[in-house]
């Protein structure tokens, strides 16, 4: 094996490893603020690839525009559905309850797509789709530098958000003890609302990114779905920089697996993280308190 | 899961013969008399069906039932909720023909040893996923068809991969097609009779008491002294048992398994769906479900084609039990009877004196005789609230 063949292979785990965790992200807020896993997440993500696709079949324009659409939509919408479907299912049951809701999400999103697109496959054709940067001998598609450029800039606003906004302080208040931030003034329903709705618009950009360089098809969402729910347990349910460093660690690790195992083998690296943090460290590996109990 | 506080609270009026009013009699007798007319009509759909289409239709639907009795001995116990039951189905499926095929075994024993085999690889899989609750249960669920369905379709040369693996079928080639799917209809039931047997069984069995106090609050039951883990597997193994006997028989009927058919988290979804549409609690709650599902399902594919929307229609039907209707249809109907039964004129049945009186009853009892049953003590932990079974 070439050393350029490797370090190719390493970037391109970096650049897949970096849209994991932005999803992953995703997924920790939703489960942040609500206690909810959101088995519906990489759903909306092939839904924003669609609108991506569909965007750019319809004015020709570069389907980075659609962003411009997405997120704001994804974000009302994810508010929308924290506030009037999940927040709705009766406390003592809501875990189990909020997966089977998000998953009958899911199943509706992708009958829909059949339905509109039917399941063909698509691809955007783009001008630069073909290029590719040298970097020491590795070809990297500039395509995927994008992607990853998006899937990282989204990160570090949602960081900054986060940490140097009030917005973000109540969020976090919210997700550490829901009842003190309500003592102080936090309006907690409408903060979990909103976390929702960035969780969503996470989804939005990632599925942008997703659309620039692979294929879509409506059943894709469970390729996703698998890894994304591998990398929020091997992190520890609630904790972004767990899930980020899962995400980026599993990322690299799946891409140079599939050098000696090939694609499909590849991919079971989830799953064996995955049951092998159960057996050794049920709670994940960045989690603290939160995840003991999910 | 449902909560401790849930109307539907699992202690059994039954066997208290004294005390039982006429409204509760008539209620016996018409349960007897709706099971009679339902169990004559069940095993006289084969006559009935008139053509070969309406017969695979049952079978289809009997199967789905034997997949949703097998799923609720976890979910409706435990109340652990498996997306994922499709591996067990798949994976008897798989272990039948490849038993028949490599092996040459008789059909029947090879569905029974594939069930088996699937049985005590269930073992370690429960041990690893049963660690965890919840979410990550349902997360460790799915995460298993999926790992299946990349190992069914690269394990090419075992499985057949994408091309799929023909099993032969068990009756000779002079059975006709009509009097296959009669035949399997047969089995079907006779396989849904008797894990709702042992459904029952274990309802009635300080065992399912344990399970069901897992279902109320894990972490209390082990407090109290309920070999949580042990028990979560046992249940959890003779789940697995009985839906890869379900699936192994799907199979067997079929005559064809695709590995995106067999490891289909639609297939472990339809469970899910036709056990809460039911009712996970009841023993006929995931029968109910899977003739109402299996009938939607057959009825879209009939009318929409091979279109997606019968996915949109499964996906609606999901979110609406998940909202409206957690407890399913079969409780419902009993909270629907509950209301005509006469002397119910207050809410709560007990005022606080009867209820201490009562406690303190149970308590001489149990202090004086150390033989109170299990219903007893249970019946002493039970809250105010579903004070209707104290009377």
């Amino acid at each position: 094996m070439s050393g350029s063949l490797l370090l190719q292979t390493l970037i391109l785990g970096v650049l897949l490893g970096g849209l994991y965790a932005l999803l992953a992200a995703g997924l920790t807020l939703y489960f942040g603020v609500m206690r909810v896993v959101m088995i519906a997440h990489s759903a909306f993500l092939i839904l924003a690839a669609y609108l991506a696709w569909f965007f750019h079949q319809q004015t020709g324009l570069d389907p980075l525009l659609s962003l411009a659409v997405t997120v704001p939509l994804f974000f009302v919408v994810g508010y929308l559905m924290q506030r009037g479907l999940i927040s709705r299912l009766r406390p003592a049951t809501l875990t189990m309850m909020s997966v089977l809701l998000t998953f009958a999400i899911a199943l509706a999103i992708e009958g829909m797509l059949g339905f509109l697109f039917t399941s063909t496959q698509r691809r955007i054709q783009l001008g630069y789709s073909g290029s590719s940067i040298e970097f020491f001998g590795a070809r990297i598609a500039v395509v995927k530098l994008i992607a990853f450029g998006l899937a990282a800039a989204a990160l570090v606003a949602l960081f900054l958000l986060l940490k140097m906004t009030r917005f973000g302080q109540a969020l976090r208040a919210t997700i550490q003890h829901p009842e003190a931030a309500r003592l102080l003034g936090v309006n907690t329903d409408r903060i979990a609302g909103f976390g929702f709705g960035l969780g969503l618009a996470t989804a939005a950009i990632g599925g942008t990114a997703l659309a620039l360089d692979s294929t879509i098809y409506p059943s894709l969402h469970w390729h996703w779905i698998g890894p994304l729910m591998a990398i929020i347990v091997v992190g520890g349910l609630g904790s972004i920089p767990g899930a980020a460093a899962a995400a980026l660690l599993l990322g690299v690790t799946q891409s140079l697996l599939q050098l000696p195992l090939g694609t499909t083998w590849a991919q079971t690296v989830f799953y064996v993280a995955l049951f092998a943090t159960l057996l050794v460290r049920p709670q994940g590996f960045f989690g603290g308190r939160l995840a003991q109990r999910f | 899961m449902p909560s401790v506080s849930d109307r539907a609270a699992p202690a059994h009026v039954d066997g208290e013969a004294p005390g039982r009013s006429r409204f509760d009699l008539t209620i016996v007798g018409g349960k007897v008399v709706l099971a009679v007319v339902l169990g004559a009509l069940v095993l006289a759909f084969p006559m009935m069906a008139t053509d070969a289409f309406i017969l695979s239709v049952g079978v289809v639907i009997a199967s789905y039932a034997a997949f949703a009795v097998g799923w609720n001995f976890v979910g409706g116990f435990t109340g652990y909720i498996s997306l994922g039951h499709a591996a067990y189905t798949g994976l008897g499926g798989y272990g039948t023909a490849l038993l028949v095929l490599e092996l040459d075994l008789n059909p029947w024993v090879a569905l029974v040893a594939a069930a088996v085999l699937v049985a005590l690889l269930a073992v370690p899989i429960g041990i690893a996923s049963l660690r965890v609750r919840g979410a990550s249960f349902v997360i460790v669920s799915i995460a298993l068809v999926l790992i299946l369905l990349l190992v069914a379709q690269s394990w090419a040369s075992l499985t057949g991969g994408a091309q799929g693996l023909r099993v032969p079928r068990p009756f000779g080639p002079d059975v006709l097609r009509p009097e296959q799917h009669e035949r399997f209809f047969y089995l079907n039931v006779a396989l849904v009779a008797v894990a709702l047997a042992v459904w029952w069984f274990i309802d009635r069995s300080r065992f399912g008491t344990g399970l069901k106090a897992i279902r109320e609050d894990e972490d209390k039951a082990q407090a109290l002294g309920v070999p949580t883990g042990a028990y979560k597997l046992a249940v959890f193994v003779i789940s697995a048992f009985f839906t890869a006997l379900a699936g192994g028989m799907y199979a067997l009927w079929f005559g064809y398994l695709d590995p995106i058919f067999q490891f289909s988290i639609l297939i472990g979804s339809y469970m899910v769906l036709m056990s809460l549409l039911g009712g996970i609690r009841s023993l006929f709650g995931p029968v109910l479900g899977a003739v109402v599902v299996g009938y939607s399902l057959e009825f879209f594919k009939v009318h929409y084609g091979d279109s997606q929307f019968h996915l949109v229609a499964l996906g609606l039907l999901l979110a609406l039990v998940v909202m409206f209707m957690p407890d399913g249809v079969i409780p419902a109907i009993g909270a629907l009877v509950d209301r005509f039964r006469p002397q119910r004129s207050s809410i709560r049945e007990m005022t606080a004196e009867e209820l201490l009186a009562h406690n303190a009853s149970i308590d001489d009892k149990s202090a004086g005789t150390a033989t109170a049953t299990d219903d007893e003590r249970d019946l002493a932990t039970v809250p105010p609230r579903s004070g209707k079974d104290l009377r």
